[in-house]
């Protein structure tokens, strides 16, 4: 059967009341539920402390592709919402050396993101940090927390799934943990030689990750991003100056991504020259650089964001129809 | 006073420093907000005397500046009006000069642009707005200083007023032709904490700039007037404190409670952060064209290989000349290479080449663009002209310019904006600099 996703087909939501009524979002939360079950039995099991992330703090992850935090009057010094509880995740390593969040996030994003079926203004993700690990070893546990998700919810809740269309034999590779790498570079090559005008120094556009992702049938890791795609936590790799050590996950069938993770920058004279490099003023990260001087140990880790996840186990044509309470970019809602 | 006296030496600057401490190291307080700084603005305080080397003429727009130096010189032989004769028909006239361009990805009805002026008092109030709806008027593109936002703030949630900045964009849009023209936002260290970029690109109001191409942002590196500084302003005590907490704030002027010195940082640039940070802004905001400004540094020529490289559109050089902001008046008349300088070090430009400097008349322009500019920035002179008509005075100044501007390429047998090339441009007092057969390779 037809696994993609209608992107396009799903247009906004309806009035919040008739949202809440509707059996499509039932089903979705009860796969919600479900997903964050197995992701915390998952990583508990892998040796993961679970945290509580903040939500409000002087800075948050810079973001990238147009993204804004939005600004909070805090005793007169204006905080921000978190966008990532990314740098906060990396402070507690020094007491939590293997750590999750179900984090919250708010991102103002572009509002020509409203129609990629993949973007919320309030959001959740799966945030994951390893002390010490590698690139390879955070991939292992996105991929493993992907497939044992998945296992769970086609076990505990097949009927839900059923009655929403779901395939089980579409999920075999899924669930069996085959997935693939790529480089970035191979990905935008592959991309241009479709005929899809993708920037080679930049982050792969919605578009092209739409591509990429039909093309697939089990999910795929793209390594190694440009440097000034992304933020300046992302670790540089020393091998090869210019690229990332860090990684996507895109989901097969049209879905996309639904990770992104890399190894951490830990070096602090780096860390402040990357700041820099991506345009910000070191004085407003002074707390993170304080640690980053006293030594937060070197990292890797990710953030799995879990409305895609629940859209991609539910076939949802857009993540608005598995939010309880969908804010897309640009449109004024409750 | 004493009876001693110095022929020869500055002895009234002297004096007056011994008199008045580090406020004599600037501009009078009292200046701000009514005067428009750039290298003649030395001795503009108590002193009328020039400081050895930084009379008026010795850099600023005046006939001694090294750009104005540089004779136009018109062929005999003029290969390029044969093509337009035939073109045309009949004998070309200066009427004929097309003077459209484009300019950093926009089409502009002229090669000029309007110049940011900061966010000084003199730059930010009823002037800039004036000159906002004249610039939109003529189909040029108007650049907006850095500062605005962390100065005069953004609409925020529930206010029924717009910003400075907001003001200036609704009056531009409001007039500006269609297919024509753009806005372009600079955006420096201070900016980036209030992450003024990220603000305009999801900001509604915008929309019809970034539908029609219109929006760019510009990394500002630093100034003509104030090279490797960052921008300077005169606040009062009150708005002092309010302003500490994101810029350094300095009693420089001896006056217990009342103005103070408020000063950005120049932010601190390797190639490779250039390059990562116009990346940065191309990955984040694919909608919006790329530039960025130089100040007249010594490895400018350097710099703005680097930009173009990493994909910047527009590449601006603030020459020496420059400046429109508050200023130490040693660096007015001694620091930063003058414009001329600049073009010859850039030589034949990567991409598009934007100069700004003292310009105000077609000739400085004519020598600009000779020198591989795509386009001239006004600034001070835009602001003198709308102080003299807030409605018509910068279109009757660039009128004028313009017509400058027609009479001197078809001098030169040259019919276009970019047919201009050094080979139109004599030298009297710089044999290495006079016009060879291929200029561009041949000065570098």
């Amino acid at each position: 059967m037809d696994q993609t996703p209608r992107t396009g087909g799903a247009t906004t939501p309806p009035p919040l009341g008739e949202h809440l009524r509707s059996p499509q979002l039932r089903a979705a939360m009860l796969v919600q539920q479900e997903a964050l079950h197995a992701a915390r039995d998952y990583l508990r099991g892998e040796g993961f402390v679970e945290l509580l992330p903040p939500l409000v703090g002087p800075v948050t992850d810079p973001g990238g592709r147009g993204a804004k935090a939005l600004d909070v009057d805090y005793y007169g010094h204006s905080y921000k919402l978190m966008t990532s509880a990314i740098l906060y995740k990396q402070a507690s390593l020094r007491g939590f050396p293997r750590l999750f969040y179900i984090a919250p996030n708010v991102r103002v994003e572009p509002e020509e993101t409203a129609t990629t079926g993949r973007h919320l203004v309030e959001f959740h993700q799966i945030d994951v940090e390893i002390a010490e690990a590698s690139r390879e070893e955070a991939q292992e546990i996105a991929a493993g927390l992907l497939t044992h998700v998945t296992e769970q919810v086609f076990t505990a809740i097949p009927g839900v799934l059923a009655e929403l269309g779901r395939d089980e034999a579409g999920f075999a590779d899924v669930r069996s943990g085959k997935y693939d790498v790529c480089t970035h570079h191979e990905a935008v090559t592959r991309l241009l030689a479709s005929g899809h005008p993708q920037n080679p120094d930049g982050e792969i556009d919605w578009a092209g990750e739409r591509l990429l992702s039909l093309e697939s049938d089990r999910p795929f890791f793209i390594n190694d991003y440009p440097k000034g795609s992304r933020g300046f936590y992302d670790r540089e790799d020393p091998e090869n100056p210019g690229v990332l050590r860090n990684f996507d996950l895109i989901a097969p069938h049209g879905y996309g991504e639904i990770v992104s993770g890399s190894e951490r920058e830990s070096d602090y004279a780096t860390i402040v020259t990357r700041m820099r490099e991506s345009g910000e003023n070191p004085a407003k990260y002074a707390w993170y650089l304080k640690e980053a001087r006293e030594g937060i140990p070197a990292s890797a880790g990710f953030g799995m964001g879990l409305q895609r996840l629940v859209r991609f186990l539910t076939g949802l044509d857009a993540v608005w129809q598995v939010s309880a309470y969908p804010k897309l970019p640009g449109v004024m809602a409750p | 006073m004493s009876a001693l006296a110095a022929p020869g030496f500055p002895e009234a600057l002297i004096r007056a420093r011994a008199r008045n401490g580090t406020a004599e190291v600037f501009p009078a307080p009292d200046a701000y907000g009514r005067e428009l700084f750039g290298p003649e603005a030395y001795g503009t305080g108590s002193g009328s005397e020039h400081a050895p080397g930084t009379g008026p003429h010795s850099l600023g727009s005046g006939p001694g500046d090294s750009l104005d130096r540089a004779r136009i010189v018109p062929p005999v032989f003029t290969p390029e009006r044969l093509e337009k004769l035939i073109d045309l028909a009949r004998e070309p006239e200066f009427t004929d000069v097309d003077l459209t361009t484009r300019i950093g990805g926009f089409a502009s009805r002229l090669p000029l642009y309007l110049s940011a002026f900061g966010s000084t008092r003199a730059g930010s109030g009823d002037l800039a707005l004036h000159a906002t709806r004249q610039a939109a008027r003529l189909g040029i593109p108007m650049v907006i200083g850095e500062n605005m936002i962390p100065v005069h703030g953004y609409r925020r949630a529930g206010d029924a007023g717009r910003s400075a900045l907001l003001g200036r964009i609704g009056a531009y849009l409001d007039a500006v032709p269609d297919g024509v023209g753009g806005i372009v936002v600079q955006q420096s260290t201070e900016d980036a904490d209030s992450e003024v970029w990220n603000l305009l690109y999801s900001d509604p109001a915008l929309r019809p700039l970034l539908e029609t191409g219109r929006l760019a942002f510009e990394l500002k590196t630093g100034q003509g007037a104030k090279p490797g500084l960052g921008g300077m302003t005169v606040v009062g005590g009150a708005e002092a404190e309010q302003l500490a907490r994101r810029f350094t704030v300095r009693k420089v002027f001896d006056e217990p409670g009342e103005r103070q010195l408020r000063c950005a940082t120049p932010g601190t640039f390797t190639d490779e952060i250039l390059r990562q940070q116009l990346r940065f802004m191309r990955n984040n905001f694919p909608r919006a064209g790329t530039w960025v400004k130089f100040h007249p540094g010594r490895d400018i020529a350097d710099a703005a290989r680097t930009a173009w490289a990493a994909g910047a559109e527009a590449v601006t050089v603030d020459g020496a000349e420059g400046g429109t902001g508050y200023a130490p008046r040693v660096f007015l008349g001694q620091v930063g290479l003058p414009l001329a300088e600049c073009l010859r070090r850039i030589g034949r430009p990567d991409g598009c080449l934007l100069a700004s400097g003292g310009m105000w008349e077609g000739g400085r322009a004519l020598r600009a663009l000779a020198l591989g500019a795509g386009a001239v920035g006004l600034g001070r002179a835009a602001l003198i002209a709308v102080d003299e008509d807030p409605e018509h005075g910068l279109e009757r100044l660039v009128d004028a310019l313009a017509l400058e501007l027609r009479l001197l390429i078809s001098a030169l047998g040259k019919y276009g904006v970019t047919a201009v090339g050094p080979e139109d441009l004599w030298w009297p007092d710089a044999p290495e600099h006079r016009s060879v057969p291929d200029p561009l390779g041949a000065v570098r």
